[in-house]
């Protein structure tokens, strides 16, 4: 597997606990730039809509006066979808439902100033 | 917006392609470039010349990658100041089918291309199983009928004439201007 500028901040989100997998999406056109997902997750197609969330999140945000989106997070019936981002890239990690949330967001935070 | 198309079968998949991924534009047709379905145009010239760039656009860029690299591109994508332009082909029983989206801020190129793989689905299944019979007035060919079928594809897309009961082209004694 070849090694990107976005390994470190892949490889130390998915060594976290219920973590299915971690992405690196492009906010403008919500295609993946690296990802590890576990099979069985659909990068596409989560890169193109989590995008559209993030970016949908940041223009509210910042229409409510209330500045940028820090972290953003999604609950469904069996998982999480937590993301942050800095300039265009966004990192959306897809976790299980039990996955410790402050501890991924914590993470998030601090590997979000390596998008770049 | 309502997608008007010149056969039924088209218009359920490309309207929710249109609704969910949020285009400007979005033109079905075959690569022969008759229109089969369109959403956000107003004028028959438009769809005329959108038509015509993008069949010879998909056959152009089809050529180029077998040139280069043994098989066609399987799709294109231009990023322009404010819209962006997405070309590809799905595969129907009907034989390919070439899309032609415009989209700006409201989308993505990742939101296009992932409706644009339901749009392929949604076709695939809608499709009617047999080619278009020969009719009375003349037959579903598009080597000798190519101009008057464009014309008439047209013409149904903008209300100046009807479609057949099956869904499928035929050619009018009489047909509209475009």
């Amino acid at each position: 597997m070849s090694t990107t500028q976005f390994t470190g901040l892949i490889t130390a989100l998915t060594r976290q606990r219920g973590v299915l997998g971690c992405l690196v999406v492009s906010e403008r056109d919500g295609i993946v730039v690296d990802a590890d997902v576990r099979a069985g997750v659909d990068a596409a197609a989560v890169a193109a809509l989590a995008a559209a969330l993030y970016r949908r999140a940041r223009l509210c945000s910042e229409a409510a006066g209330l500045s940028t989106v820090s972290f953003l997070q999604l609950e469904s019936e069996h998982g999480q979808i937590c993301a942050a981002g800095r300039d265009d890239l966004v990192a959306v990690v897809v976790a299980e439902a039990g996955a410790p949330v402050a501890q991924l967001r914590t993470v998030i935070l601090q590997s979000v100033d390596s998008l770049v | 917006m309502k997608a008007r198309v010149s056969e039924p079968w088209v218009e359920a998949p490309l309207q929710r392609f249109a609704d969910e991924a949020r285009v400007t534009f979005a033109l079905l047709l075959q690569p022969s470039g008759q229109v089969l379905g369109q959403f956000g145009f107003t004028r028959a010239m438009d769809v005329m010349a959108a038509c015509s760039l993008a069949a010879a656009i998909n056959v152009t860029a089809a050529q180029l990658g077998r040139e280069l690299d043994g098989t066609p591109f399987r799709e294109l994508h231009h990023a322009g100041r404010e819209r962006e332009l997405f070309i590809a082909e799905a595969n129907t029983a009907r034989g390919p089918l070439v899309l032609l989206a415009a989209f700006g801020d409201e989308s993505s190129l990742g939101l296009v291309r992932l409706y644009f793989r339901e749009l392929c689905t949604a076709l695939a299944n809608a499709a009617p199983a047999v080619a278009p019979a020969p009719s009375a007035a003349g037959r579903v060919d598009l080597g000798e009928n190519l101009e008057r079928d464009l014309d008439h594809s047209l013409a149904i897309l903008f209300g100046r004439a009807r479609p057949d009961p099956e869904g499928m082209l035929s050619v009018p004694s009489s047909i509209p201007p475009a």
